[in-house]
């Protein structure tokens, strides 16, 4: 019998690709099909060395529009596939993912995002929250995780399949260049040691029996004739995502209670967000942070909470404003004053957290 | 003491940059004229460029690109300096940084002079808390996968959470490769913030360099 890629629970030494590779054979991923962008390339180099190891496979596609739909078509052929990619790569996505969102198929998508718009540059943004969160020609119903280093790349992604196939919407893993590359330590372990159940993947077209008589049939359709018949459909896929989004929203919060300003980040920026904060709490202020774990969906019911609570919010991304729209959606109507630290496309340090929120409180 | 000519390689993020930088520094605290050369050309994201200035107030000679002479050449821009090219020919000791794996060695045959230099070494670098190296047979492997190596460096290390235990248990992983591989231990590398104190040799007795990290100011 083969050996399980991590056979115990240790502390090691990796870059954010590497812990990206490694999560998904711990996962028990069987493909990768994938096209090389930078920040993401070193996903699929780990992954085409650990593979032959441990009998995974992958295959290079001639760019991501096919990279998206040979993962829906392993994925129907009964492999747990993913793919990753960033910029104008998920861009692409975008069109296979929306097949998968209408067809209702589990893929896991890992999106290592670049600077943009277009090309642009290849390690520090986070201008690709709109797009990952919502893109695609559909209602975005769809699970997006941004991580904050390396413990959440190797836990999000491992949960980002369970997920995926739990609920069979899309999901995606939203990292970016700098914890791509950056390196940290982490605890990697087998998720069955911890006692997490990893989701059993099925042929979902050619199987056993007459469609109809011995089984339902397989009924997997991108196209509609009848502009009704789509409404239901919608309809019905929204009121599903609607319930089942509470229980996939995730958050992280600290000293909320009773701050006056609460600072909200997600991702690589929510680690500077959260040294200043902690410093600034240690010394008296009233202030607290929130982080979005799930971008979509939002903990939508704990944001409106704490826009009841406190009387600003402060946003802090290094994008243009694509967190504080959608927060600005979520807490419509309360009366928190939203403001914004806005960095499109560079770093945010802990010290211009500090400064901004001395600024405010 | 004769010429040093230094090649310090290995594998993604195993210290490559860290070890070079911290051996340029060692010799030039010695008075000796030394030139460190960044011969990365794998890996843009790392590399000596940022700290580059800050290395030469310190008293070592460095080839490295400026991230101004590059722009606009995107992810190209990760071609070799023409200086880079005839390292080999200048006055002193030359410590060259290579980029990683297979394809980091390769980038040797541009060096004029490398193949047939008698005084060049090539040192692979090693963390065993590194999941592609973290076995012995894991280490042997990829120090045979690179081709040439004359000596391996433990620079087992977890980050701010090393202790003196992993870096022992790095050092007896890397003497247990390098007795298979026929090579020597040139040394375990520690950094001088870790928790606790190792010596002047570790736990297989071989020498201790002391590391005074640099590489976290070089992420552009």
């Amino acid at each position: 019998m083969l050996q399980k890629p991590i056979r115990e629970e240790k502390r090691a030494f990796m870059t954010g690709n590497e812990v990206v590779a490694w999560a998904a054979m711990a996962a028990g991923a069987d493909i990768m099909y994938g096209y090389p962008i930078t920040p993401q390339n070193e996903i699929m180099h780990y992954w085409t060395r650990l593979a032959p190891k441990y009998q995974k496979k992958f295959l290079q596609t001639e760019d991501e529009l096919s990279a998206g739909f040979t993962t829906i078509g392993g994925v129907m052929a009964g492999r747990k596939a993913f793919t990753a990619t960033a910029g104008p790569g998920n861009i692409l996505m975008q069109e296979p993912m929306s097949m998968a969102e209408m067809m209702r198929l589990p893929a896991v998508v890992v999106v290592q995002q670049r600077g943009g718009p277009s090309t642009a540059t290849v390690i520090y943004s986070q201008q690709e929250v709109t797009l990952t969160a919502t893109g695609g020609n559909g209602e975005g119903m769809r699970v997006v995780y941004s991580t904050a280093g390396h413990q959440d790349l190797f836990d999000y992604t491992i949960k980002a399949f369970n997920t995926a196939w739990k609920y069979r919407f899309p999901t995606f893993v939203l990292g970016d260049g700098y914890q791509a590359k950056m390196r940290e330590s982490l605890t990697v372990y087998d998720p069955a040691a911890r006692g997490v159940e990893l989701a059993e993947p099925e042929p979902l077209v050619g199987r056993e029996g007459v469609p109809g008589k011995d089984r339902p049939p397989s009924q997997y359709r991108n196209t509609f004739n009848l502009e009704e018949e789509l409404y239901e459909k919608v309809i019905g896929d929204a009121r599903e995502y609607e319930k089942i989004a509470p229980e996939i929203a995730e958050y992280q919060s600290y000293g909320i209670e009773d701050a006056h300003l609460a600072v909200v980040a997600h991702g690589v920026v929510f680690r500077a967000v959260r040294e200043a904060v902690e410093k600034l709490t240690a010394q008296g202020l009233k202030v607290g942070y929130f982080r979005p774990v799930t971008l979509r969906p939002l903990p939508v019911t704990q944001i409106r909470d704490l826009a009841a609570r406190v009387q600003k919010m402060l946003v802090v991304e290094s994008a243009y404003g694509q967190l504080a729209r959608l927060l600005k959606e979520a807490a419509s109507g309360t009366p928190a004053e939203i403001v914004t630290y806005l960095k499109p496309g560079i770093g945010v340090t802990a010290g211009e957290v500090e400064t901004k929120i001395r600024e405010l409180v | 003491m004769s010429r040093i000519v230094e090649v310090y390689t290995g594998e993604y993020a195993a210290g490559k940059s860290e070890n070079a930088l911290n051996r340029a520094l060692e010799i030039a605290r010695c008075g000796r004229k030394v030139t460190l050369v960044d011969l990365d050309i794998v890996e843009p994201a790392y590399t000596l460029r940022p700290i580059q200035d800050e290395l030469r107030r310190m008293g070592v000679g460095v080839i490295a690109w400026r991230t101004e002479d590059t722009a606009g050449l995107g992810e190209a821009g990760t071609t070799l300096h023409p200086a880079a090219r005839w390292a080999l020919r200048r006055e002193g000791d030359v410590i060259l940084d290579l980029g990683y794996g297979t394809e980091g060695i390769r980038t040797l045959n541009l060096v004029v002079g490398a193949n047939t230099n008698p005084r060049l070494k090539v040192y692979n670098v090693v963390n065993t808390c590194r999941p592609l190296t973290a076995g012995v047979r894991d280490v042997v492997e990829q120090v045979r996968a690179m081709g040439r190596s004359d000596g391996l460096i433990n620079n087992t290390h977890l980050g701010p959470e090393t202790t003196v235990s992993v870096v022992q248990d790095g050092a007896r992983k890397v003497a247990a490769a390098a007795k298979i591989l026929g090579l020597r231990v040139t040394a375990t590398a520690v950094a001088k913030s870790i928790d606790g104190t190792i010596g002047r040799s570790d736990c297989m007795g071989n020498p201790v360099r002391e590391l005074r990290l640099m590489m976290h100011k070089a992420f552009w």
